[in-house]
């Protein structure tokens, strides 16, 4: 299932500006009715949420005890990214997939989720706390 | 502003500065930043690198059906 829906975002990519078109590859990934999993469903409230946008590498820093930045991104690997990817919830995705992956701006990303600016921020925020912290867990282990 | 640690408010400021959403004078601010400190500029570095990653990690080779589909979509533009 994870890999149907990486197999959605393949296509999005692969495509060039339109915006219906866009809107409805959207559509399909919105659409695709994907297993969720355990992983997400125990993701959302569990842990805090107030930590910085630097705990990631903080705790990747940590618990490898590199300093230097390529080795701490080593400890990350290209598995875990996916599986953190596919663990984060729909909304949430969504929004993570037109910003991060389909360069749309945030107001771009709002005309084509129909929702307004400012909740496209905090989708986007939030997706990506779930996502590092998904990562951190299957990285260096729950903390 | 003016009042916060500097690394601080470079780390709440990480995704619209890569989003590139900042306006002109934060953006200026945090290069300004970042040329001194290692230590955010490690971060901000990493932080960029887990988006390739994120990228890469939905690129794969695409359904046949799906791309027959968008193959067929693109002609009717």
């Amino acid at each position: 299932m994870q890999e149907t829906y990486a197999r959605a975002f393949r296509s999005w990519q692969s495509y060039t500006p339109g915006t219906n078109l866009r809107a409805w590859l959207l559509r399909i990934l919105t659409n695709l009715n994907i297993d969720r999993g355990r992983r997400a469903q125990r993701t959302p409230d569990s842990q805090p949420l107030e930590e910085g946008d630097y705990f990631l590498y903080n705790r990747l820093e940590a618990a490898t005890g590199e300093t230097e930045e390529e080795r701490v991104l080593e400890r990350l690997s290209q598995d875990h990214v996916a599986e953190a990817l596919a663990a984060v919830p729909h909304d949430f995705r969504d929004v993570l997939v037109l910003v991060d992956i389909a360069d749309f701006t945030y107001a771009e990303a709002a005309q084509i989720l129909d929702i307004p600016i400012g909740t496209v921020m905090s989708r986007l925020h939030r997706g990506r706390r779930i996502l590092k912290q998904q990562l951190a867990e299957l990285s260096v282990g729950a903390s | 502003m003016s009042e916060m640690d500097p690394c601080e408010w470079c780390e709440q400021v990480l995704q619209p500065y890569l989003d590139r959403e900042l306006d002109e004078a934060d953006e200026a601010k945090v290069k300004h930043h970042l040329a001194a400190c290692g230590w955010c500029e490690k971060r901000y570095k990493f932080e960029e690198d887990l988006r390739i990653l994120v990228r890469r990690a939905t690129v794969e080779p695409m359904e046949p059906a799906l791309k027959k589909k968008l193959s067929e979509l693109r002609l009717e533009l």
